[in-house]
């Protein structure tokens, strides 16, 4: 077995909220069902899990993945606490396929139910002794790297906002995004929001909100005989470069996180930028978008936002990004989002994107994290060979 | 802020200095590195001999940028938040106070740390020089 003989099956998401009544747990469980129920399997087809945070039961030493056994009611042979969700632990589920330590994989998480009171969202602050003081949160430190950016490039500005306005857009359209019917937006609009730490303003920056995701993996052969056209695994890349939000991130050096991690995936895909059909690139604010056509080789470094403008990223441009809507619009649900990723990417493959389908999407980019975040992933998907 | 007994041992020197007014950083022994955040061992050559040095406090802005919502309700907006880096060769993240006019001090500004008395501790914070 190779890479490419690793294939998601079913994919899950429940909806996506700003508050739910439920609570992490059950929209992990509502959405593991739902990518069940997509892929045509039972949970107790079920040998493997990597469902990093809830656990159900919460014991103290194993808490996470472990505890799914006594909540699926089956026995497992491979479990995988994965950090973050998405992208690492679906090569984390290929190697446990490819080593035959397990034959199907369920990979779920989100959030509910912890969200408010005027905060942003706990894991956006780190309760760490050199960062709270501060008063420092993700998009603040998303920011830092930003000021360096526009102190360089300086026209980056208005792109950002012409990037915010086009993906916030397809979110509008899409009845599952939880800004629905918010919008559109132009450029303008993104420009004269409140400001929340400079240079972003309210529409620069992602959403936090509610709901689960989940995803199904496992063989090409088993996948031949389910109910969707198998997606495979074409390639993967991972870059770790420190702990997230504690040290504050080096402009020089996170600026082209993920193009080693691309290089990789696309090596092992056999496949380049211009392969790509469809980007659900990481959309924690705008500028991360034009961050990443530049990392991942689609264009060159300063030249982001001219390419997203010139090549076009809503749903009739020639790369069409964010298809759902992104973090920006149709949801972020903290170590679930990057599931979100993946699923998006599956039903634009597999042609089950309904009205947002993408004529001709063949291979699709997922990714996860960001710059300031100081680490970054992506995955290669497609339709078998 | 309370902190894990292997936080105290690893940071309570650095909270102790700065009670004091003093900033300082670990700076390796055997290499003679300087790094922040501190960790068990130097981050150049993993070694456990290192030892807090006091730092002049000053150097130059990293980045910088204006906080206009804060991740919780109970602290006061706008806010100056940066990075800067110091002149022995080690960063940090901060806030910038007082400085000329108030203003957002622009990358490369020249800085020199201050204190602030926050929630029963003593922080630094950075005000940009005036040459």
């Amino acid at each position: 077995m190779k890479l490419q003989d690793v294939a998601i099956v079913g994919v899950g998401v429940t909806p996506q909220v700003k508050r739910s009544e439920k609570n992490s747990l059950q929209v992990a469980l509502d959405a593991a069902k739902l990518a069940l129920a997509d892929a045509g399997l039972s949970h107790t087809d079920l040998d493997g899990i990597a469902a990093r945070w809830p656990g159900p039961g919460g014991t103290e030493l194993a808490p996470g993945s472990a505890d799914w056994s006594t909540m699926l009611g089956v026995p497992l042979s491979w479990i995988g606490d994965s950090y973050p969700q998405g992208i690492p632990a679906l090569v984390d589920a290929a190697g446990a396929i490819l080593t035959g330590q397990a034959t199907t994989i369920l990979i779920t998480g989100g959030q509910a139910g912890v969200l408010g009171g005027g905060k942003v969202a706990s894991y956006t602050r780190p309760g760490n002794e050199f960062v709270a003081p501060f008063g420092a949160f993700t998009a603040a430190h998303f920011a830092l790297v930003a000021q360096r950016h526009l102190a360089r490039f300086p026209y980056a500005r208005q792109g950002m906002a012409e990037i915010a306005a086009t993906i916030r857009n397809v979110g509008s359209t899409n009845p599952d995004a939880v800004m629905y019917g918010r919008g559109p937006y132009t450029a303008e609009d993104v420009l004269a929001a409140p400001p929340v730490v400079d240079p972003f303003t309210l529409l620069d920056l992602c959403l936090a909100s509610e709901g689960g995701a989940a995803v199904v993996v496992t063989t090409l052969e088993r996948a031949r005989d389910l109910r969707h056209p198998p997606v495979v695994l074409l390639g993967a890349g991972m870059e770790w470069l420190r702990q997230q939000y504690v040290d504050p991130a080096r402009y020089e050096e996170v600026w082209s996180i993920g193009a080693k991690a691309a290089r990789k995936a696309f090596g092992q895909a056999g496949l380049g930028p211009s392969d790509v059909d469809v980007a659900q690139l990481y959309d924690v604010n705008s500028l991360e978008v034009a961050r990443q056509f530049e990392a991942l080789g689609f264009c060159g470094e300063g030249e982001g936002t001219d390419f997203a403008l010139a090549t076009g990223i809503g749903p009739d441009g020639k790369l069409p990004t964010c298809t759902d809507g992104g973090l920006l619009s149709f949801s972020h649900i903290g170590w679930g989002a990057p599931t979100l990723k993946l699923v998006e990417a599956v039903h634009q493959v597999r042609g089950t994107a309904g009205a947002r389908q993408i004529p001709g999407a063949e291979v699709a980019l997922a990714a996860g994290a960001g710059s300031a975040a100081q680490y970054y992933n992506l995955a290669l998907l497609g339709r078998a060979r | 802020m309370t902190l894990s007994a292997e936080a105290e041992a690893l940071t309570g020197e650095f909270w102790a200095a700065a009670a004091r007014h003093e900033l300082v950083r670990p700076v390796c022994r055997d290499c003679g590195r300087n790094f922040f955040t501190p960790q068990i061992a130097c981050p150049q050559c993993l070694s456990e001999n290192w030892s807090y040095e006091r730092s002049s406090g000053r150097g130059r802005v990293y980045s910088a940028t204006v906080v206009h919502k804060a991740a919780t309700p109970d602290v006061p907006v706008p806010f100056r938040l940066g990075i800067v880096d110091l002149d022995e060769g080690w960063s940090m993240l901060t806030t910038f106070v007082d400085g000329p006019g108030g203003r957002l001090p622009a990358i490369g500004a020249p800085v020199e740390v201050t204190w602030v008395e926050q929630d029963g501790r003593t922080v630094p914070a950075f005000r940009e020089i005036v040459p």
